[in-house]
């Protein structure tokens, strides 16, 4: 995922480059400086081992259930797999229902009286349904319920509606939750690995998002 | 915060944030080592993807680019509630932190706060407060010292729940507050699952061990805890829902009947609470005491002299 849009990312390489050059830059020595520090620089950006460029896994028989994030599948049957330009267009055009299944667990009820606690805030794809703590590989009756409920409200109800589901990059979480989506009966699932962090990097906004009561 | 090893600062809000995905990618710029500035917008749209897990970055070194912002936005968030009304000045050369650029296990992060007063300083310490600002529950622990205590230092292990600063603020016996920080690459801590080790903890609830390192020539000693002490971020596959928290508030060390050190703990402070602290050996026994959220209390007296 990361070649491809490496390769046709708006605003890519030679854009980039061309922008630099372009700006003032008088000396032939700069000039040469500059190239030999950008190949530098690229050569490093593609030499650096990482793990995107691994075979991704397969996909596993049932749900993922520990280790989310780690190389997700490049797949998920019954659904399609969008990658941050599809998912985008999706989400300008208004057309589907994004639900965000980040895990943020909730306040022990048991802390000591006094005890200081914050959530974390949660930028999110705007207008976004947040079901966190959904991905999980096994789901309590209540989480699975909640989840259900959940769906039905961004979806109005309706099994043949887009849903979009996501988390961030290399989380089994939004793999296990639009797999879920599917088993319960939707029948327009996509899931989009690249979550907010892609979203994020091709620079399109976030905003702070709740979870849904 | 399920998130183990690889997810970097995966749970928090700064992974979004384009700044920090320019910075990471602009590692490998760095070492070129020219240009940097300008390579920084090259390759970050070179390679977009990837930002690195954390056991292959490099180390820190490049600058923050408004990074710094948002996590400081985090601390003025929490401040008021940990410290309210008292202006915190700087460690003014009184306070250390020492803590792991990057963690290896973010459930079992060694954090070491010193602590000394100048000769001649009229003043004592009172207490330290350890801070976990990025995590949900940020106040780690506050440690209380004996009456008289013009020096001492600490090493205890937190969780880490994503990247963090790590904050000791100091308060002197004249009321004064003196904070220094140290940023950790750590991510997961708070949510890493129970392990075998944990269930261990569990059948050897309260039991303790101490050891004076005396004979080594440091005058430290080292006090752990048996309990697993849950988070209450703990997700348990078994049960499909969060271990409810279950953790060592108090911890009261004597040598004799002074007061080394008391502790109020909070979730962040790793199973197995273990504690080593500046020790002068004595023939005075030492005297353990700690107390959890249950209200189970443990008590051990060992002799002062060693283990």
């Amino acid at each position: 995922m990361s070649r491809q849009r490496r390769a046709a990312g708006p605003g890519g390489l030679p854009s980039c480059a061309a922008a630099s050059r372009s700006g003032r830059v008088g000396k032939a020595a700069v000039l040469a400086l500059l190239t030999f520090a950008l190949t530098v620089a690229l050569t490093f950006a593609f030499l650096t081992p990482s793990p995107a460029h691994a075979e991704p896994p397969p996909e596993p028989d049932g749900y993922r259930m520990d280790a989310y994030r780690a190389p997700v599948p490049a797949t998920l049957a019954g659904a399609r797999v969008l990658d941050t330009e599809q998912a985008a267009a999706l989400w300008r055009a208004q057309k589907a229902a994004f639900v965000d299944v980040l895990p943020r667990p909730p306040r022990p009820a048991n802390l000591p009286a006094g005890t200081v606690w914050r959530d974390q805030p949660r930028p999110s794809i705007p207008g976004a349904m947040w079901l966190p703590n959904t991905g999980f590989g096994a789901l309590s009756e209540e989480t699975e319920a909640y989840l259900r409920a959940g769906l039905g409200a961004a979806t109005r109800g309706d099994v043949n509606a887009p849903l979009v589901i996501f988390c961030q990059r290399e989380c089994w979480m939004s793999w296990n939750a639009a797999k879920r989506a599917i088993a319960y009966g939707y029948r327009d699932v996509s899931w989009f690995p690249e979550g907010t962090e892609g979203w994020a990097a091709a620079g399109l906004p976030l905003e702070p998002v709740e979870p849904h009561p | 915060m399920i998130h183990g090893e690889s997810g970097g600062n995966a749970m928090t809000p700064n992974s979004s944030d384009p700044q920090r995905r320019i910075r990471e990618r602009a590692r490998p710029a760095a070492r070129a080592g020219v240009l940097a500035a300008l390579l920084l917008a090259a390759t970050s749209l070179a390679a977009p993807a990837q930002t690195l897990p954390p056991a292959q970055s490099a180390p820190a070194a490049a600058p923050d680019f408004g990074q710094d912002a948002t996590r400081e936005a985090t601390w003025a968030a929490i401040r008021p509630d940990l410290f309210p009304s008292a202006p915190i000045g700087e460690a003014d050369g009184i306070l250390r932190i020492e803590a792991p650029t990057r963690a290896e296990d973010a459930a079992l992060v060694p954090i070491t706060i010193a602590i000394a007063l100048p000769k001649g300083d009229p003043r004592t310490l009172k207490a330290v407060t350890l801070v976990v600002d990025e995590n949900p529950a940020p106040m780690a622990g506050r440690f209380g010292f004996g009456e008289g205590t013009t020096a001492f230092t600490l090493t205890v292990r937190v969780r880490v729940n994503s990247y963090s600063y790590v904050r000791a603020v100091a308060e002197t016996s004249d009321g004064a507050l003196h904070m220094t920080k140290a940023f950790v690459k750590a991510a997961g801590g708070c949510s890493a699952p129970a392990t075998k080790d944990t269930a261990e903890s569990i059948a050897k609830l309260g039991e303790m061990r101490f050891r004076s390192f005396a004979q080594s020539g440091r005058p430290e000693a080292q006090v752990q805890i048996r309990h697993p002490n849950f988070s209450g971020l703990q997700m348990d596959e078994a049960t499909r829902g969060y271990t409810p928290a279950w953790f060592v508030r108090e911890v009261e060390v004597r040598q004799g009947r002074k007061l080394v050190f008391a502790m109020e703990g909070g979730i962040s402070i790793s199973e197995d609470p273990t504690f080593r602290f500046s020790y002068t050996p004595s023939a005075e026994p030492v005297t353990v005491r700690a107390e959890d959220t249950e209200g189970k209390t443990f008590t051990h007296t060992f002799p002062g002299n060693g283990s």
